[in-house]
C-alpha cells in the first residue's frame, strides 16, 4: 500500500499561524490534522490575581480582529458573578459595538480572505487588480465597522471603553448620528456584496454539522441567550460543561471541544444563521432567499454568503439602535464586587466565546477559563478536510492541498485566539 | 488651478507602544503633537493599517515613523524615500494580522485609490522589543533629534510647491 503525507506548512489567509497534516493510506484518508503550533498564550493563568476592572482590557488582547467578543464575554461573566444586570440603552450600546465588530471582521474575511478562493487568486492583492470594485466595496464596509469601534470603543484595535457594568464614556447623539450616515452607505454596499458573492461558483457539498449557537427569545443573538444545537441541545450557558468537553490533542496548542455524547460540532455564522433564521428581520430573510439560501445552510463554502448577510443585518441593527438612542444617565451601572462565580457567552464573529471566572470578595480573579470559537471548530474543520481530501485523492498533491486549505478558510479560523495556526502536510501510505 | 496649493503633509506613527522599542514611532508622533504647523495631519497609532488607505487620501506627502528591526546599531535612523513603488516583501497571501504599510500602499495603488505621491519612512533601529519594556537607552536618546528632524522635514515639504 502506498503511504503519502502531504503538508501545508503555513496556511495562508487565516488569522494566525497553523499547518495542516494529511495522511493518506492507499485510497483513503487515514488522518487529517489541523496543527496549531502558535505558542500557548496562557491568558487564563495570567488573569489569576488580576483585578476585575482590568479583565476586559486584558482579554481584549487575545485578538486584534475580535477584541469586543472577549470584552463582552468577560464583562457579562463578571456581572453574572457580581449579580449585576446591564439593561436598556447600555445593553443596546453593547449590541451596537458588537455590530461594528461583526461588520469589520466579516467584511475582511469575505473580501480579502475568502473571495480569492472562489475567483481563483492566491491572495486579495492579486484579485484586486481584476476585481477592483468588490475589494473597494469590502474595504469601505470594513472601515465603517472600524468607525463604530472607534466611536464606542475609543479606538479600532483593542478598544478601551468597555467595562464591567457598561462603558467608561457614553457616545453623544451627534457622534452616533455621524455613524448613521456611514452605516446607511455600508448597508447599501453590503446588500450588493450579498448579491455578488451569491453568484460565486460553489462546490455542491453539504456537511452533517451539529450547529451550536446562542438563541434569544426575540433577537438575533449577540450577548445573550440559551445554548442550543440542531440536535436538541437547549441549555443555560452555565451548563456548558455538562454538555461539552474540552480535550487536549498532541498536534494543537488549542484545546478541542466536543459534544460529550456525540463529538464534533460547529459554531459561527452557519450555526447562528441556521438556528436563528426566524430572528432575522424580514428584509434580511428575503435577501437570503434571493441569494439562494434556505433557512439553514450546511454548505461550508456558502458561509461567505452568510457572512455577507450578517453584515447586512449588523448594519441594519446598528441603525435601529442609533435611531432609538437616548443617552442614559450613567455610563455604567454601579458595580459592587463579591466572591462568586460567573459565566458569560457571546457570539463572536466566528461563533460562541464562552468565559467563566471565579472571583474573590474584592473582585480579584481567582480562576479564569476561556473557550474561543476556533478551538471549538477544530474537530469539524478536520472532518471537513478529511472529507474533501477523500474526494480528490486521485488528483495531484497541489490540488489536494488547495482544496484542504479552502476547507479550512471556509470557517475563518482565528488561530491566534485559539492557541491556547497553518502548514499542510500530506502523507500517503 | 494655476497657483498650486502647498502640499498637504500627513505624519503617521506606526508600531506597538507595548513592545519596547517597537513603540518609538507612536511615541514620536505623540510628542510631535504640539510642534507641527496647522494643516499637517497627525496619526498617533492604535489603528488598523488598512484604515490608512482612507486616512492618507487627500495628502500629498506622508511621513511614516516606525521602528526598524535590530541590526546592531540601536537608535540609528534610516530615512527611506520613494515616489514610486515600494517592494511588497512578502508575496505571501495576506491575512488581517499580517498586513503592513507596504501592502496597504500596494493595495491602494492596485485599487486606483489616492496614495500620497511622496512617502518618507523614518525607521529607527530597535534594540529591545520585549513586551512591556520601556524604550531602550539608545532609542530614547534618538528621540529629541528625531522630533527636530521630522519638524524640519515637514517644514521643507509643506513649503515646496
Amino acid at each position: 500500500m502506498t503511504t503519502k503525507r502531504l503538508s501545508v506548512d503555513y496556511l495562508a489567509r487565516v488569522e494566525g499561524e497553523g499547518a495542516l497534516d494529511l495522511e493518506i493510506e492507499g485510497d483513503r484518508v487515514a488522518a487529517a490534522r489541523l496543527r496549531i503550533f502558535e505558542p500557548p498564550r496562557l491568558f487564563e493563568a495570567l488573569l489569576r490575581g488580576r483585578g476585575y476592572v482590568e479583565t476586559p482590557d486584558i482579554v481584549a488582547r487575545i485578538c486584534g480582529i475580535c477584541p469586543i467578543a472577549y470584552q463582552m464575554s468577560a464583562a457579562h461573566a463578571l456581572e453574572d458573578a457580581f449579580g449585576i444586570r446591564v439593561e436598556g440603552q447600555l445593553r443596546a450600546l453593547r449590541r451596537l459595538i458588537y455590530c461594528g465588530e461583526w461588520i469589520e471582521s466579516h467584511a475582511l474575511h469575505v473580501v480579502m480572505l475568502h473571495a480569492p478562493d472562489f475567483l481563483g487568486y492566491p491572495d486579495a492583492m492579486r484579485m484586486a487588480a481584476d476585481h477592483r470594485d468588490i475589494v473597494r466595496q469590502g474595504l469601505e464596509v470594513k472601515k465603517v465597522g472600524n468607525e463604530v469601534l472607534r466611536v464606542l470603543g475609543g479606538r479600532e484595535i483593542h478598544p478601551v471603553n468597555v467595562r464591567v457594568g457598561g462603558f467608561y464614556r457614553l457616545p453623544t447623539r451627534r457622534e452616533l448620528a455621524g455613524l448613521a450616515d456611514r452605516l446607511e452607505r455600508a448597508h447599501e454596499l453590503a446588500v450588493g456584496l450579498v448579491r455578488l458573492v451569491a453568484t460565486l461558483p460553489f462546490p455542491d457539498v453539504e456537511r452533517d454539522y451539529e450547529l451550536v449557537a446562542l438563541r434569544h427569545p426575540d433577537e438575533y443573538p449577540f450577548n445573550e441567550g440559551r445554548l442550543v444545537s440542531s440536535r436538541g441541545i437547549d441549555i443555560d450557558i452555565a451548563d456548558f460543561d455538562t454538555t461539552f468537553a474540552e480535550r487536549q490533542v498532541p498536534h494543537s496548542t488549542a484545546l478541542h471541544s466536543h459534544v460529550r455524547e456525540r463529538g464534533a460540532y460547529l459554531v459561527g455564522p452557519l450555526a447562528r444563521y441556521g438556528l436563528n433564521f426566524d430572528r432575522l428581520p424580514a428584509e434580511v430573510q428575503a435577501l437570503a432567499r434571493e441569494a439562494g439560501l434556505g433557512p439553514r445552510c450546511l454548505n461550508p463554502y456558502r458561509s461567505i454568503v452568510v457572512r455577507a448577510l450578517e453584515v447586512v443585518f449588523a448594519c441594519q441593527e446598528a441603525l435601529r439602535i442609533i435611531a432609538a438612542y437616548e443617552p442614559p444617565e450613567a455610563a455604567a451601572v454601579e458595580v459592587v464586587p463579591r466572591a462568586g462565580e460567573g459565566i458569560g457567552c457571546t457570539e463572536a464573529p466566528r461563533g460562541i466565546c464562552w468565559h467563566r471566572y471565579e472571583t474573590a470578595a474584592d473582585g480579584t480573579i481567582r480562576t479564569a477559563r476561556i473557550v474561543p470559537p476556533t478551538s471549538q471548530n477544530q474537530p469539524s474543520i478536520e472532518a471537513d478536510i478529511a472529507a474533501v481530501a477523500g474526494s480528490v485523492l486521485d488528483q495531484p498533491d497541489e490540488v489536494i492541498r488547495d482544496r484542504c486549505a479552502r476547507s479550512i478558510r471556509n470557517h475563518d479560523p482565528c488561530i491566534s485566539c485559539s492557541a491556547h495556526a497553518l502548514r499542510l502536510r500530506v502523507r500517503r501510505r | 488651478m494655476s497657483q498650486a496649493a502647498p502640499p498637504r503633509v500627513l505624519v503617521v506613527g506606526l508600531g506597538n507602544p507595548d513592545r519596547g522599542d517597537d513603540g518609538v514611532g507612536v511615541l514620536l508622533a505623540t510628542r510631535l503633537a504640539d510642534s507641527l504647523p496647522d494643516g499637517v495631519g497627525l496619526l498617533t497609532g492604535g489603528r488598523d493599517v488598512l484604515s490608512l488607505i482612507d486616512d492618507w487620501a487627500g495628502y500629498d506627502v506622508m511621513l511614516a515613523l516606525d521602528a526598524a528591526a535590530p541590526m546592531g546599531h540601536p537608535g540609528r535612523v534610516h530615512r527611506l524615500t520613494s515616489s514610486g513603488e515600494w517592494p511588497v516583501e512578502t508575496q505571501a497571501p495576506l491575512s488581517g494580522h499580517a498586513l503592513g504599510l507596504f501592502e496597504a500602499l500596494a493595495l491602494a495603488r492596485t485599487l486606483h485609490l489616492p496614495v500620497p505621491h511622496s512617502v518618507v519612512i523614518f525607521a529607527i533601529e530597535a534594540a529591545d522589543l520585549t513586551p512591556g519594556a520601556p524604550l531602550s537607552p539608545a532609542v530614547a536618546a534618538a528621540m529629541p533629534g528625531m522630533v527636530e528632524r521630522v519638524v524640519d522635514e515637514v517644514a521643507r515639504r509643506a513649503a515646496r510647491t
